[in-house]
């Protein structure tokens, strides 16, 4: 839920020496990403991206390190990384299975398929797999709506999901 | 470049591809390409070889050819023989394919009739390319009139004759709301500044909606087109396309789009040796549905939480960084070029007499023929549901469609033969919307989709008004009840006046519209919400088929 206030105001912040914002990365966006934005607060969004695409996640530190280096303050940088889904602001498992809850998926049995991978997994949608290797997720419409019902597995698109062929996908995956 | 230049580029193109006698296309969109539609047209051109026929036939990668239930979808056009389309092809049958090529002969099996009311009633403006070109070959845009309108436009047009083509085909947004796009341009065109940007809208979040993720994977090039020509018209001199990040393939065959038009200079700086430049760029959106809605997706690119503001003033006075700006759905843009080169009095001749044009659906939930369609507007819902949809699955008796996703509603069997348009699906309190069709059976719930929606709807509320933010949460809980059989008419006429608030005071079109599915629902099922909360309320002749 976009609108959600995090508690940040009085959360204690974990910090290492090292910095998630090397200065190789921070290169690499100098030179892709901030010159095709006018103002570098526009850059916000694809920093959180490349950040997020380095690390896995977002910690809080890493938020801090983005704000110093787009020239924002800290509580922007959180305001704008707190409002979007996709931003992971917890660690997250090497697979991350978005099963589609919208009403196609709906309609054509996602649920089944959810308790099935709740309980293969033993975890419940938004929880991560105690070995990091798998984290589950409700998305919102994926677009295959003809093939429901469907799912991302990290990038990859399943369509036409059954009990048992999703058996089969996270079996699969190492 | 100039037009006549393009046209010889055309031209020899298209004649390369006559000399080859034999053509194989396989889908790889999504849908296709998620049962492995890749590795299949990998194998068919393997098994080509083997039948000593990979030299005259020409394997391409094409984009959705619609019948996303039947997928993988293979066409196979022969030396002198009528084109046939396979369905349901796998790895396995690449040999039969192979051979089929080879022989002249059909593999019986495997085809899918094309003279189904699913093909036959169609018409295609902008899917016209889907299924037929390879979407990362701009060669194969070129060959079928790619960026004609756009070369002829700016070489040997005024920016206000391009303006009045597309005001004169009288073209709505595709988008959801159908405002005139003609309308939009001009207001944008009268803005003065020397700074203006297009904005295509690809943030695609209706559930049920998949048309614009089918457009940008099968012919991204009709829509850098679209806005480029928007961009002559209107003076605008930047265009961002702010795409889902959820679509990743899209993203990267827009990518490659993008590069490969540069390159040829059809976007870029001095565009075909003129005065026009104009240039794209991609801005990747990052899970959140309200950023559809114009001004929160100008916050989102410029690196803000995705929030809406109050109109006026509009876009087109202050948009992007304060600048004027348009954006425009990417199902409007794919409609562009064509216009521009067809002419605007050719477009108006086709639809309804306020919705000109073609509309794509998307058809889901409990229908046969699941997949896009592109249908003139003012086809009956019967027409799309029954012929071209082949009717519901399992020998289920039809219930309702839902059309417009959650800023939508549904409708029940008494509006099968209303003719579908802008107007008409107001005026049965539903939303033309994206164009998403779910089509439900008499095993559904309509309490329970009403409480999907709002679930949907609170849950992608941005938070900063009050009536969406904390209405959108009390319908849900009112909703929540009723379903559970715990509701009471206080509940209900509760429910029935938060509609009424949410939908007049609330900030953005997504709060207001959220009642929408809950009002709908009410309209013409509401003995099935009576039900819940008192068996004594069920209006005679109807509660039997309500499931539990």
């Amino acid at each position: 839920m976009a609108w959600i206030t995090k508690n940040s105001g009085t959360m204690a912040i974990e910090t290492r020496e090292e910095p998630y914002l090397d200065d190789e990365l921070k290169a690499e966006i100098e030179a892709n990403i901030i010159p095709r934005y006018p103002d570098r607060r526009a850059a916000t969004l694809p920093t959180l991206h490349a950040v997020q695409h380095k690390v896995g996640w977002l910690p809080t530190q890493a938020l801090k390190e983005i704000a110093d280096f787009l020239g924002s303050a800290p509580s922007e940088v959180m305001d704008t990384a707190t409002f979007y889904e996709e931003y992971w602001l917890k660690p997250k498992g090497k697979y991350v299975i978005w099963l589609c809850q919208s009403i196609s998926c709906e309609l054509m049995g996602r649920d089944t398929i959810m308790s099935k991978i709740k309980a293969k997994l033993n975890i419940e949608p938004g929880e991560t797999t105690e070995d990091g290797k798998f984290t589950l997720m409700n998305v919102e419409c994926l677009g295959s709506c003809g093939t429901a019902p469907c799912g991302l597995v990290n990038e990859k698109l399943h369509e036409n999901m059954t009990v048992d062929n999703i058996d089969q996908i996270l079996d699969s995956l190492e | 470049m100039t037009p006549d230049e393009l046209m010889d580029v055309a031209q020899g193109l298209q004649e390369k591809d006559a000399s080859i006698p034999n053509h194989v296309r396989v889908c790889t969109a999504a849908s296709c390409l998620s049962l492995k539609s890749d590795e299949l047209a990998k194998q068919i051109k393997a098994e080509l070889k083997e039948v000593g026929k990979d030299k005259d036939t020409k394997v391409r990668c094409v984009g959705c050819m619609g019948l996303c239930s039947a997928g993988p979808l293979v066409s196979v056009e022969a030396e002198d023989q009528k084109p046939v389309m396979y369905q349901k092809v796998t790895v396995e049958n690449a040999p039969q394919i192979a051979e089929s090529v080879a022989s002249g002969k059909k593999v019986k099996d495997l085809v899918c009739d094309t003279d189904s009311p699913f093909f036959a009633r169609q018409q295609k403006i902008v899917l016209e390319n889907s299924g037929i070109i390879d979407a990362d070959d701009i060669n194969d845009y070129i060959a079928n009139d790619g960026y004609q309108a756009l070369m002829t436009a700016i070489s040997e047009m005024q920016p206000n004759e391009v303006l009045d083509e597309i005001t004169k085909s009288g073209l709505r947004g595709r988008g959801g709301a159908g405002f005139p796009t003609g309308l939009k341009w001009n207001m944008l065109a009268k803005t003065p500044s020397d700074t203006k940007y297009i904005i295509c809208n690809a943030d695609e979040g209706d559930p049920g909606a998949f048309m614009d993720r089918a457009i940008l994977e099968s012919d991204p090039h009709r829509i850098l087109e679209g806005m480029a020509l928007a961009a002559y018209a209107t003076g605008a001199t930047e265009g961002f396309i702010y795409v889902r990040a959820e679509y990743p393939l899209a993203i990267k065959r827009l990518k490659t789009a993008i590069r490969l038009a540069t390159k040829n200079n059809f976007l870029g700086s001095n565009i075909g040796g003129t005065k026009f430049s104009f240039s794209i760029d991609i801005r990747l959106g990052a899970g959140a549905f309200v950023c559809g809605e114009e001004t929160a997706l100008i916050a989102s690119i410029e690196g803000k939480r995705g929030q809406p503001r109050p109109r006026p003033p509009f876009p087109a006075e202050k948009g992007l960084w304060g600048q004027p700006t348009s954006i425009n759905n990417v199902e409007t843009l794919a409609n562009v070029a064509p216009i521009v080169r067809k002419g605007g009095e050719w477009f108006a001749s086709i639809g309804t007499n306020k919705s000109k044009g073609t509309k794509v659906f998307a058809l889901a939930g409990k229908i046969n023929n699941t997949g896009l369609i592109e249908v003139p507007m003012g086809l009956s819902l019967r027409e799309i549901v029954f012929d071209i949809g082949g009717g519901i699955p399992d020998g289920q008796e039809f219930k309702a469609v839902q059309t417009g996703g959650p800023s939508g509603g549904c409708l029940p069997e008494e509006h099968l033969d209303m003719g579908v348009d802008y107007d008409s699906l107001r005026t049965a309190g539903s939303i033309m919307g994206s164009g998403g069709m779910i089509v439900m059976d008499k095993t559904s719930n309509m309490v329970d989709v009403a409480r999907f929606f709002m679930e949907f709807c609170m849950s992608e509320s941005c938070g900063k008004c009050i009536p969406c933010r904390v209405g959108t949460y009390q319908m849900h809980e009112l909703l929540n009840r009723i379903a559970e059989g715990e509701g009471t008419m206080e509940d209900l006429a509760k429910l029935e006046e938060l509609c009424e608030v949410v939908a007049n005071t609330s900030l953005c079109g997504l709060g207001q519209t959220s009642p929408n599915p809950v009002r709908s629902t009410l309209r013409y099922f509401r003995h099935e919400y009576l039900e819940l909360i008192d068996g004594k309320h069920i209006p005679a002749g109807a509660g039997q088929e309500v499931a539990s």
